[in-house]
C-alpha cells in the first residue's frame, strides 16, 4: 500500500480507517494471547512442578532425565495430534487414530514376529514390519476420507465407526492379546538413543561404548532417543506441509469456508481424502513406534491417545469449527499434557489425576479462544 | 463500438413458469448497468444465465463479439464475466493475498518441482498492487479477513475478480450488508472500475445506490425488461412505477408519497 493512495482517501472516511486502525492492533494483540498463552502456560507449570517437587519430594523437576521423560511420552499424542491437527484445521475431526495406532502396532509385531519366525535378516524383518504397519493404515484412512468427502457422510461418525471396524480387525487378528513373540534386537532400537554421552570418553552413536563395562553403563547419558528423532523429523514434514504447502493452505481454506475453497476451484474432495489418509498414515508411524517400544503389538495401544490428541490440538489454538490451529500449537499442547503426566508422577500423585488436570486446561483453552474471539470483535 | 456483452431474447422456465421471458440486454465498456425490480421479477435467474449458471432455454448470448454458451459458472468465469455473490466467498480465516489467489496459489517449486511452498510474499504484494490501482485502502495485507469490515471484504472480492482479469463484473445486492460511509466507498470502487474498463452490472433494491453510479437503469418486471432508461433522465419515482407497473400506480393514485416511503424501508 503506497502513502500516495492512502492520502487519497476523502477526509469524510478517515474515522472509519482509525478505527480499522484501532482494531487492527487490538486483533493483532489478540493474535499474540492467543499464540503465546499455551507457552507460558507450559512455563508455569514446569515452574509450578518444580517448586512442589522441591518441598514435597526434595526432588529436582527439571532435570535431564525428565524433560527425556516427558518427551517420550508426548511423542505418542504428539504423532497423532499432528494428525488430528490435519483434520480439525479442515473442520473435520479423526476419532479413530488411536485405534488406528494399535491396528498398525498389531500388523506391524505379527509381520516381525513371523519373519523372525522364519528366519529372516534383522533388516528385512524390521524394516517390512515398520513399513507394513505403517502403510496398512492408509486404507482406514482413505476409507473415512472417501466416505467423508465423497459420500458426505460427517466425520464424527466415520471416524468412530471406522474406530470399531479397526479395533475389531485388530482384535480378530490378534485374538485380544499383544503379539509379543519379537525379534530381541527390536527393543534396543525402540528405547535406544541416537547419541551416548560418556563422560570422560566423548560421544557414541547408536550404541553403547563397546568398551564401557556393565557398572560403567550407569554414568552413560543417553542423548536424543531414537523415538523422539523421528518423532522430531516427522514433526518437521508436518509442519512444513501444512504451514507452507499449498495442500496446507487448501486445507486451512476448507476449513475456513468451504463453498468459498469449491467456488475458487480447490479440488476439495481430494484434499480431504489426502489429508484422512495422511492422519492415518501418521498414527500408523506412532502404531509402529509403539511396536518398537513395547516390543510387542496391543490392539488398544492408543486407546487413551485420540482423545489427549484431540486436547493437545485444542490447547495449541486449533478450533474444532476449523479454519485455525498450527503443528507449533499442538506441539506445545502434547508437551502441556505430557509435563502434567511426567509432573504427577514425580510428585507421586497418582497418575489418573492427568486426566482430571488434561480436562481442566483443555475447556480452560477452549475459554481463552472464546474470550479472544469476543475481544476481537 | 460494438458491446462487449449481448444478450438477445434470453428465456428460462422453471417447469410451467416462466422466470425470465425473452430478455435482451446489451452492456458496453465504460458503463454501469442497474438492474433493478420487485422480489420475483427475474433478475437473479437472469443473471444466473449471463453468468453460466442456468443454461437458457431460449435466445442467444453473445461476449465480445462471438456467440457463447456456458457450460457452466467456471465457463463464464474463464471468459472474464466474474459475478460476486451477498456471501463474497471469501475464507475469514486467512489473510487477503491467500483469499485473492484462493484455489491459484503462486508456488515457488524447489528440486526440479517436486517439492514447492505457498509464496506468501509474492501473493502479499500482487494483491497491494490490485488494491492500489483500484484505489483500495486496507490498512494491514496480513491480518485475518474476518478482522476487515463489510467494505473492505467487498473490495477484496472485488479486487480478486479484477486480478483475474474479469472483462465484466456482476454484483448482486452489493450495499445491502453495508453501512453509510462504506456504501459510497464500494460506489465509488464501481465507478472505478468501469472508468478502468469493466463494466459492472449492479443489482439493487436500493434506488438511491443505483441513481448514484449507475449511466442506465433497466427495469424488469414479471421476466420482462419493461424499461431502459438514462439515469440522467429519468427520476426514482418513474423507475419504481417501471417496477410495479403502470397500472398499479394508476390505481394507488397517490404514488410517489407512498412510494417514497416504500424506497426507504428498502
Amino acid at each position: 500500500m503506497t502513502v500516495e493512495s492512502v492520502e487519497k482517501v476523502p477526509p469524510e472516511s478517515g474515522a472509519p480507517t482509525a478505527a480499522a486502525k484501532r482494531k487492527r492492533t487490538r486483533a493483532e494483540n489478540l493474535v499474540l494471547v492467543r499464540k503465546v498463552w499455551p507457552w507460558l502456560f507450559l512455563i508455569l507449570m514446569i515452574i509450578v512442578f518444580s517448586i512442589a517437587s522441591q518441598t514435597a519430594n526434595n526432588v529436582t523437576f527439571l532435570s535431564f532425565r525428565s524433560v527425556q521423560g516427558i518427551l517420550l511420552y508426548a511423542t505418542q499424542i504428539l504423532l497423532i495430534g499432528l494428525g488430528e491437527t490435519f483434520i480439525i484445521v479442515a473442520a473435520g475431526i479423526d476419532l479413530s487414530s488411536g485405534w488406528v495406532l494399535g491396528f498398525s502396532a498389531v500388523i506391524a509385531a505379527q509381520i516381525m514376529e513371523a519373519l523372525y519366525a522364519a528366519d529372516a535378516s534383522p533388516a528385512v524383518t524390521i524394516g517390512l514390519g515398520m513399513i507394513g504397519g505403517t502403510l496398512i493404515a492408509i486404507i482406514p484412512g482413505l476409507l473415512n476420507g472417501v466416505l467423508i468427502a465423497r459420500v458426505k457422510v460427517p466425520s464424527f461418525i466415520v471416524t468412530v465407526g471406522m474406530g470399531f471396524v479397526v479395533e475389531g480387525i485388530a482384535l480378530v487378528r490378534s485374538g485380544g492379546y499383544p503379539v509379543t513373540h519379537q525379534p530381541p534386537y527390536l527393543g534396543p532400537l525402540g528405547n535406544g538413543s541416537l547419541l551416548y554421552y560418556w563422560p570422560g570418553h566423548g560421544l557414541t552413536f547408536f550404541n553403547m561404548p563397546p568398551t564401557a563395562t556393565t557398572e560403567e553403563f550407569q554414568s552413560i547419558i543417553p542423548l536424543m532417543p531414537n523415538v523422539v528423532f523421528v518423532t522430531i523429523i516427522v514433526t518437521l514434514i508436518c509442519w512444513f506441509i501444512l504451514a507452507k504447502t499449498q495442500f496446507g493452505q487448501h486445507l486451512y481454506a476448507i476449513g475456513g469456508n468451504f463453498e468459498a475453497a469449491v467456488r475458487a476451484g480447490i479440488p476439495v474432495n481430494r484434499v480431504l481424502i489426502k489429508g484422512y489418509a495422511l492422519a492415518a498414515v501418521l498414527a500408523g508411524i506412532a502404531g509402529v513406534i509403539w511396536t518398537t517400544r513395547f516390543t510387542s503389538g496391543a490392539y488398544n495401544a492408543g486407546e487413551t491417545t485420540t482423545l489427549n490428541a484431540i486436547a493437545a490440538a485444542v490447547i495449541g489454538g486449533a478450533s474444532l469449527f476449523g479454519g485455525e490451529g498450527t503443528i507449533v500449537g499442538t506441539i506445545v499442547g502434547a508437551l502441556i499434557i505430557g509435563t502434567i503426566t511426567y509432573g504427577l508422577v514425580v510428585l507421586g500423585v497418582s497418575p489418573f489425576w492427568q486426566f482430571v488436570a488434561v480436562g481442566v486446561v483443555v475447556i480452560f483453552a477452549v475459554i481463552m479462544d472464546q474470550f479472544g474471539r469476543r475481544l476481537g470483535k | 463500438m460494438a458491446p462487449l456483452l449481448q444478450a438477445v431474447d434470453l428465456t428460462k422456465r422453471f417447469g410451467g413458469l416462466t422466470a425470465v421471458d425473452s430478455m435482451s440486454l446489451d452492456i458496453n465498456v465504460g458503463e454501469v448497468v442497474g438492474l433493478v425490480g420487485d422480489n420475483g421479477a427475474g433478475k437473479s435467474t437472469f443473471i444466473k444465465m449471463i453468468a453460466g449458471v442456468y443454461p437458457p432455454d431460449n435466445g442467444e448470448l453473445f461476449f465480445n463479439g462471438h456467440k457463447v454458451a456456458f457450460s457452466g459458472p467456471r465457463a463464464a468465469r474463464d471468459m472474464g464475466i466474474e459475478t460476486i455473490y451477498q456471501d463474497l466467498a471469501l475464507a475469514e480465516n486467512l489473510d487477503v493475498g491467500s483469499n485473492i489467489f484462493l484455489g491459484r496459489e503462486i508456488k515457488n517449486r524447489y528440486m526440479g518441482g517436486v517439492v514447492h511452498t505457498v509464496n506468501r510474499p509474492k501473493m502479499r504484494d500482487e494483491s497491494a498492487k490490485v488494491l492500489a490501482r483500484l484505489d483500495i485502502v486496507i490498512p494491514s495485507l496480513t491480518q485475518q479477513i474476518r478482522n476487515l469490515s463489510g467494505g473492505q471484504r467487498q473490495s477484496v472480492a472485488i479486487a480478486r475478480t479484477i486480478y483475474w482479469n474479469a472483462k465484466m463484473v456482476i454484483m448482486d445486492e452489493p450495499t445491502a450488508a453495508l453501512g453509510v460511509a462504506q456504501q459510497r466507498d464500494l460506489l465509488k470502487l464501481v465507478r472505478t472500475l468501469c472508468d478502468q474498463g469493466v463494466p459492472v452490472i449492479i443489482i439493487s433494491h436500493n434506488m438511491q445506490d443505483v441513481f448514484a453510479v449507475a449511466d442506465r437503469i433497466v427495469v424488469m418486471r414479471r421476466g420482462k425488461k419493461v424499461g431502459e432508461r438514462l439515469s440522467k433522465q429519468v427520476t426514482p419515482d418513474e423507475i419504481v412505477s417501471l417496477m410495479v407497473g403502470a397500472e398499479a400506480v394508476h390505481e394507488m393514485g397517490v404514488i410517489p408519497r407512498a412510494l417514497n416511503g416504500a424506497q426507504e424501508a428498502a
